[in-house]
């Protein structure tokens, strides 16, 4: 048996086991909408998957559940005593099958038709049963459900159906299993159910909690411990036996996410053929590591998502042929990790969604009204699809269409922190974006102050940090009415104070009276300045879930223990855009434009572009610590030799373009440093603008086509490359050994 | 003393009527008892880290065996003004999970009989029936019983939504 269905069976008899729970309590809420959903979920999944194994038997059972399962969700019938049953011999029937398919890797040859018939029935209200006992079938087919089934006649199966008493039919599946079972399901179950050990999630966090925790301890004992020399040994056991625990069960959690999109080939396969589509899978970022757990949770959504990209989403060959497009669609499947979440894209280049189709079936189907659809924006619109029984397919297939499948997507994503996104647009694909968070995992964060308490900000959204002395805040920090700005390399940037977002209706300190620490954050394509009043150091940070009262408050992912032992709380940096509204349409149209010029240059080398003295030169932006601006008062000179007294540190400053000496007697002179690291020492390079980042090309030398040095392409003109080799050391002796320990590894 | 006398001797008599046993907590001036069933621990002295835009009954968080634990303030809740000084920290459990109330200090571990149980009078104001379960007549006092499950902060947000 094949690591596919092995992995089907186990997942197919967990469900099995929710649903019959489920049934059991259905029993006596008949009304609970949620239980229905459980149980419509479970058959949903089991028929999916069977799809492309290719059990036909188990996938017509299952899909004649699905129907009655269909009938009760939309509250068209009531879950009386007799549903109830025949759900029940639904779920024996399918459990059957699995074991016969565990027994011996195929569903047998049994025979399901009376089951099937019996489930059909149930589909007719009892009135009209009563009224034509029989020919209960014929009003099966003209009964008023119908247009919302299409497909109805689509099983073979159903042509067939006896009209013999269910009873006598539904034992008839159980026979040939039986037959054979005993001698089998022995050895069968220790194949698919002793090889794989399942560790409740629950478990696995308590334990990432306690080294967590073990981790803050280590962290205190070393400090308490530092001062007597007879610990010092112990607690240096003591530090690397925990960072070799902490590391081994973060490994034991952590798989790639190819474990999942490997299984993505074989569906695209089976499923392009049977829906008569031509499709060509990419992936990428299969490397990208996520929690075990998480990779868990993600697999059902995956699934969900690129059979609505083949179903929904690519279009036939004809039709994208007579539509301009190649015959063969593209279903590209990404992985990547942004700061603190994994983001996985399942993007399509087919149809796309038609958004005017969304807003008609919302207002069709009460879910918003009228008024609320046309203010409502494209974007917003889109996300409705994932509102449960929501489908904009014109008919109900086999593969998808019931509005499902986009509601287990949300369902399973959300259930584990993480957001799932929809983009589309009409006749250009679709990209559905899920989020997925680190929740489990070990985070690099900035820790930075306000309110006078500290807070954490993920390192992966930060792009760069800004200082602005109380003294230059009311130049620097530009107002737009009430809306705060700066102004970034000649851009505009909006600002977010953290305090007045956490604390509104009171005042606060004015940006001159203090220190001011631009945070520049990129949180979904939205950019924006946090405005801070204090840095502390950078953190490897435990990320502790928060209770669900405080996440609701929306600004905060997660809480930590820092080393010093305080509580900080974890910024997101995505709803601290959206509270503060900052948009993203802008900043969107420009990634996008950005994302086709550069595809082929991913690897390409950023650079600061500046200018000294009315030169352009590129430093690049990796060696790049951080930008000073200061008063040239602040220079001073060893000899000939410029130098800054850089927080107690000396820095050599290079002034090959002669930015210093141009101001030179300008006592008011403003000039900008750019302190940059060069092998193990740091050094500043005197610059009188600095201009942009931007990705640099590579030049060759005519004729030899060998790459040059020391000269880049940047916005298409050549640029030089600032050697910070030769800059010439300070006098060797005291000064040397402390370039290294300016620990500023901020951005 | 004479409480845990009385107590032992009901205990003799009638196994069947279990008595229970509760911990006061001060606030102010006023008394009130917990369930000992539902305290997994004392903590005394916390230091919690207040939240910012938390509902008002928030105390903040607090680090508690390698979890983030959210408070409850029950000066907060009760619409008392904020306390001065270190409060104590009871870590609670109930059907949701597990959350800290903060009080201004943990009494003692009194026993009374479910015969001295009254429940709430009607006169009370409706907030705090919903988290009073309840008092105790002591032999000098009343004791005003604290449902944990009421304090639930996921409870409270909920009430509150209402």
């Amino acid at each position: 048996m094949d690591e596919l269905t092995r992995e089907f069976l186990i997942e197919s008899q967990e469900g099995l086991d929710r649903m019959e729970r489920c049934l059991t309590d259905l029993e006596e809420r008949p009304q609970d909408a949620g239980l229905i959903g459980e149980i419509f979920r479970s058959v949903h999944t089991i028929k999916g998957t069977t799809g492309f194994l290719g059990f036909k038997r188990l996938e017509t059972l299952a899909h004649a559940g699905e129907n009655l399962l269909g009938q009760l969700r939309e509250g068209k019938l009531t879950a009386n005593r007799p549903i109830i049953t025949g759900l029940l011999h639904l779920l024996d029937g399918l459990r059957s099958i699995l074991k016969t398919i565990e027994a011996d890797s195929n569903e047998g040859e049994g025979e399901d038709t009376g089951l099937i018939g019996r489930l059909e029935e149930l589909q007719v209200p009892a009135q009209a049963r009563a009224k034509h006992p029989a020919h209960a079938r014929a009003g099966a087919t003209s009964a008023p459900v119908l247009p919302a089934e299409p497909e109805r006649a689509q099983p073979a199966a159903l042509e067939s159906v006896p009209e013999e008493p269910a009873q006598a039919a539904t034992p008839a599946p159980m026979a040939p299993v039986e037959a054979e079972g005993d001698q089998v399901r022995p050895r069968a179950q220790g194949t698919a159910a002793e090889s794989t050990l399942r560790v409740d999630v629950t478990l696995l966090n308590r334990m990432m909690n306690l080294v967590g925790e073990l981790v803050l301890t280590r962290n205190q004992v070393l400090q308490a411990t530092s001062a007597d020399p007879r610990m010092t040994l112990l607690s240096r056991r003591l530090d690397m036996v925990t960072a070799d625990l902490r590391e081994s069960v973060m490994k034991a959690r952590m798989q790639p996410v190819s474990n999942i999109f490997s299984k993505m080939p074989r569906i695209v396969r089976d499923l392009s053929q049977s829906l008569g589509r031509r499709v060509r899978l990419q992936v990428e970022g299969q490397d990208t590591e996520l929690d075990k757990s998480l990779l868990e949770a993600i697999k059902d959504p995956l699934t969900h998502a690129v059979r609505n990209s083949l179903d929904h989403g690519i279009e036939p060959p004809d039709v994208r042929e007579s539509a301009g497009k190649d015959p063969e669609g593209t279903l590209k499947l990404r992985a990547a990790q942004e700061g603190s979440h994994v983001i996985i894209e399942v993007y399509d280049d087919g149809a796309g969604i038609c958004v005017e189709k969304i807003r008609k079936k919302a207002v069709e189907r009460g879910l918003i009204t009228a008024q609320r659809a046309a203010r409502q924006s494209e974007r917003e619109l889109l996300q409705l699809i994932f509102v449960p029984g929501f489908s904009t397919a014109a008919a109900v297939t086999n593969v998808s269409g019931r509005g499902v499948g986009m509601d287990v997507v949300r369902t399973n994503v959300e259930k584990i922190g993480g957001k799932v996104e929809i983009d589309s647009r009409a006749g250009k694909g679709t990209t559905l974006r899920m989020r997925i968070p680190l929740t489990l995992a070990i985070i690099p964060a900035l820790i930075v102050r306000s309110l006078n308490q500290s807070f954490a900000l993920p390192q992966g959204a930060l792009s760069e940090l800004v200082h602005i002395p109380p003294e230059q805040a009311a130049a620097a920090i530009e107002w737009i009415e009430n809306a705060p700005l700066y102004r970034l390399r000649g851009k505009l940037l909006p600002l977010v104070f953290l305090d007045r977002l956490l604390m509104p209706g009171v005042e606060h300190k004015m940006a001159a009276e203090r220190d001011n620490f631009i945070a520049v954050l990129d949180a979904d394509g939205r950019r924006f300045g946090l405005v801070v009043d204090g840095l502390a150091d950078p953190e490897e940070i435990v990320v502790k879930p928060l209770s669900a009262v405080l996440k609701t408050i929306g600004l905060f992912s997660g809480a930590t223990v820092l080393g010093n032992a305080e509580l900080a709380l974890i910024l997101d940096p995505g709803s601290i855009a959206l509270k503060a509204g900052v948009s993203m349409r802008e900043e969107d149209a420009v990634r996008a434009n950005e994302g086709e010029t550069d595809a082929g240059a991913v690897a390409a080398l950023e650079y600061l572009l500046v200018e000294a003295a009315g030169r352009q030169a590129a430093v690049p932006l990796a060696d790049v610590l951080r930008i000073e601006q200061l008063p040239l008062s602040r220079i001073e000179y060893i000899g000939y030799r410029p130098v800054l007294n850089f927080e107690g540190q000396l820095l050599p400053v290079e002034d090959s373009g002669g930015v210093l000496a141009a101001v030179e007697g300008n006592p008011q002179a403003q000039i900008i440093v750019v302190v940059c690291r060069e092998a193990n020492r740091h050094v500043g390079i005197a610059v009188s603008h600095v201009l942009d980042v931007a990705a640099g090309g590579d030049l060759f030398e005519a004729g030899t086509a060998q790459r040059t040095g020391g000269v880049t392409l940047l916005k298409n003109r050549v640029t030089n490359v600032v050697d910070l080799g030769v800059v010439a050391p300070l006098p060797a002796g005291e000064a040397q050994p402390a370039w290294s320990e300016i620990g500023e590894t901020v951005a | 003393m004479s409480t845990a006398t009385t107590a032992l001797r009901g205990k003799e008599k009638a196994p069947a009527a279990a008595l229970v046993e509760m911990c006061t907590v001060r606030l102010g001036s006023s008394i009130f008892g917990v369930p000992i069933t539902h305290i997994l621990e004392i903590v005394g002295a916390a230091r919690p880290q207040p939240v910012p835009l938390a509902p008002i009954f928030v105390g903040g968080l607090v680090h508690y065996r390698g979890d983030v634990l959210t408070t409850v303030s029950l000066r907060q809740l009760l619409g008392l003004p904020p306390g001065e000084g270190r409060q104590d920290l009871l870590v609670l459990e109930s059907a949701d999970g597990i959350f800290g109330l903060l009080v201004d200090a943990v009494g003692e571990v009194l026993t009374a009989s479910p015969a001295d149980h009254e429940p709430n009078p009607s006169i009370l104001d409706e907030r705090r029936r919903a988290l009073f379960a309840g008092a105790y007549k002591l032999k000098d006092s009343l004791l005003v019983m604290l449902d944990p499950e009421q304090l639930d902060p996921m409870r409270l947000s909920a009430a509150r939504a209402a």
